[in-house]
């Protein structure tokens, strides 16, 4: 039996004093995927931002390995737990390289230096993402799938146990999407990392979850097995659309079409 | 570890020139010194008029130029980082205006009031004209998403601060404004070796502090929300850079007056020498830089229409304008 790593009890999060999503109890055991689901405002990145430790619990705990995550050290929750942000990295002339030493930030001392010993956490970091040869390319001139891999190998050479991933394959087409998701899938399952991510693509949702959370009206909807969340239409009735599954080339695909009538945007 | 070695070598190549633009300065001049008569001067075995000029004239402004360009680039750097702005700078954002209307104000009340005004008073009025236009701005900041608009913030509070800056001077006798009309000339003269040491100590005090900030801006520059994540106090380092920014602007606002383009254009060449955006290089590049930058500059000032001298901002306008606007040109065709 897996120990759970991630723990919510009865958790509230949003900004200052309005809760945005309330009531969230769940656990996730170590090694699995859990995704976030749910239409746009409904909460997402609220609950990430929290998960970070970004954001005070407005109500209950969040806690990891059984510790409080907004009360934990800085530098220890950093050990622990890594964050990869989709996009807002302004850099004109930073290689791969450097990006993903930013990682090691929690484990330098004073001065920032990286010792033998860091500069073999990247490189396994820039092998593990299948990143070593882009190491010496620049930054902001490679493709948006290379990017979101060399941001996660920037996450993983911080050496944590724990994931946070905010919607990181939204800018990314169709073959960067799959070869993340494989990536992420190899990490968790192989490596016994944790990821809690938040997505907008629900084949993908459907194929890499262990868990899924569904959001809506400042709640946790449903928390389930794919197979269970996915069943009958309440993913139609979540995002207020009319959905098909559709069977082509040995595999589902999901079709939707917005409802007549107002809609919530 | 290739690039390693360039680093040093472009640093030492810039503290060389450092050296050699120092040695230039107090050499050139109406009346020519001969190196050798610079190092008699220098350890007190000097006479006569040469070694005057030099040890009570040149030596200090030159020295005031190699910190006080050192500080500015410095300062420039850390807003550009700050902000993600590439235009970002003191002078921009209107630290400059926000002290020459502390100055004005404390100026006038002396004379009201009677009281002596201190060159230690006229540079804590600056340092506080400073500080209160760095504040507004990080106000600003919380409030103002973009940062493009941030910038027309800082430039509005720098008019602002003109405005009422001349709607004082309107009211005052011309000769009780005197010394504010000379500060707002821009002057690396006129130093004593008091003001030449207070300045050295402050300015190699906040260098040291920006090194040991490097680290935590190195996460900064990847985005606030990134730095927070990998364990970056945030609100730590928003006050130390503020400060830092504040007290290098401030210093040189309060001896040299207003230098424009320095703390914009300096980062950007020494960026494009060295080719990284490692703050533990660029924060002695930029140092470095900006003294390279200043003694030249100030060497011509001097020289050039001699022997009327020009505005220090004069000179390092028509070489400092060009440089940001390529970086305007350059990043309008990056995004294209």
């Amino acid at each position: 039996m897996k120990r759970d790593l991630l723990k919510l009890e009865d958790l509230a999060a949003g900004y200052g004093s309005r809760v945005v999503v309330d009531g969230l109890t769940l656990t996730l055991p170590a090694g699995q995927i859990m995704t976030l689901i749910g239409p746009n405002g409904a909460g997402k990145s609220t609950i990430l931002k929290t998960l970070a430790g970004e954001l005070a619990p407005l109500g209950g705990t969040a806690l990891l390995d059984g510790k409080n995550i907004y009360r934990m050290q800085r530098r220890e929750r950093a050990l622990q737990m890594a964050v990869v942000l989709t996009g807002g990295i302004r850099t004109e002339s930073m290689t791969c390289r450097e990006i993903v030493e930013k990682g090691r930030y929690p484990h330098t001392g004073t001065m920032g230096r990286l010792t033998p010993k860091d500069q073999e956490a990247v490189a396994r970091a820039l092998a593990a993402t299948r990143s070593a040869g882009l190491a010496d390319r620049i930054f902001s001139r490679i493709s948006d799938g290379q990017r979101q891999r060399v941001l996660l190998a920037c996450a993983l050479c911080q050496e944590p146990r724990f994931l946070l991933l905010d919607e990181p394959t939204s800018y990314l087409d169709l073959h960067g999407k799959l070869e993340f998701m494989e990536l992420l899938l190899r990490l968790c399952h192989e490596n016994g990392m944790t990821a809690v991510m938040s997505i907008h693509e629900l084949d993908l949702a459907r194929k890499v979850s262990d868990q899924i959370l569904c959001i809506r009206d400042g709640r946790a909807d449903r928390i389930g097995k794919p197979e269970d969340v996915f069943k009958g239409g309440y993913i139609a009735d979540l995002f207020d659309v009319s959905l098909q599954t559709m069977q082509r080339f040995g595999m589902e695909y999901l079709c939707g079409q917005p409802q007549e009538g107002e809609s919530e945007e | 570890m290739q690039s390693r070695k360039r680093f040093s070598l472009i640093l030492a190549a810039l503290a060389a020139l450092v050296l050699v633009l120092l040695a230039l300065n107090v050499c050139i001049g109406s009346v020519p010194v001969a190196l050798g008569d610079v190092l008699a001067a220098l350890t007190g075995s000097g006479q006569g008029t040469q070694a005057d000029i030099v040890m009570s004239l040149r030596l200090p402004r030159a020295l005031t130029a190699l910190f006080l360009g050192g500080a500015l680039a410095l300062a420039g750097y850390l807003m550009q980082t700050f902000f993600y702005n590439p235009i970002a700078g003191p002078f921009v954002l209107g630290v400059s205006s926000s002290a020459k209307l502390a100055l004005a104000l404390v100026m006038l009340l002396s004379l009201r009031q009677g009281w002596l005004l201190t060159s230690p008073v006229m540079i804590a009025a600056a340092f506080a004209g400073s500080m209160a236009s760095m504040g507004f701005v990080l106000l600003l900041s919380r409030r103002v998403d973009s940062v493009s608009m941030l910038v027309v913030g800082g430039m509005m509070v720098g008019y602002i601060c003109s405005a009422l800056t001349d709607f004082i001077v309107t009211f005052a006798a011309d000769s009780d404004i005197v010394n504010l009309h000379n500060w707002s000339r821009g002057s690396f003269s006129g130093m004593s070796w008091p003001d030449v040491g207070t300045i050295a100590l402050v300015v190699s005090l906040c260098f040291l502090a920006a090194l040991f900030l490097a680290k935590a801006i190195g996460a900064w520059q990847m985005g606030e929300s990134y730095a927070a994540s990998v364990g970056v106090n945030l609100k730590r380092i928003r006050l130390l850079i503020v400060l830092l920014v504040g007290i290098l602007a401030g210093i040189s606002a309060a001896y040299a007056g207003p230098v424009s383009f320095v703390g914009v254009a300096t980062p950007h060449i020494v960026r494009r020498l060295l080719k990284t955006e490692r703050p533990g290089v660029l924060i002695p590049a930029c140092s470095l830089g900006g003294a390279v930058f200043c003694l030249f500059c100030d060497l011509l000032a001097r020289t050039v229409l001699a022997p009327t001298e020009l505005a220090i901002s004069t000179v390092t306008a028509v070489f400092g304008a060009p440089v940001v606007l390529a970086v305007v040109i350059r990043r309008r065709r990056g995004q294209a």
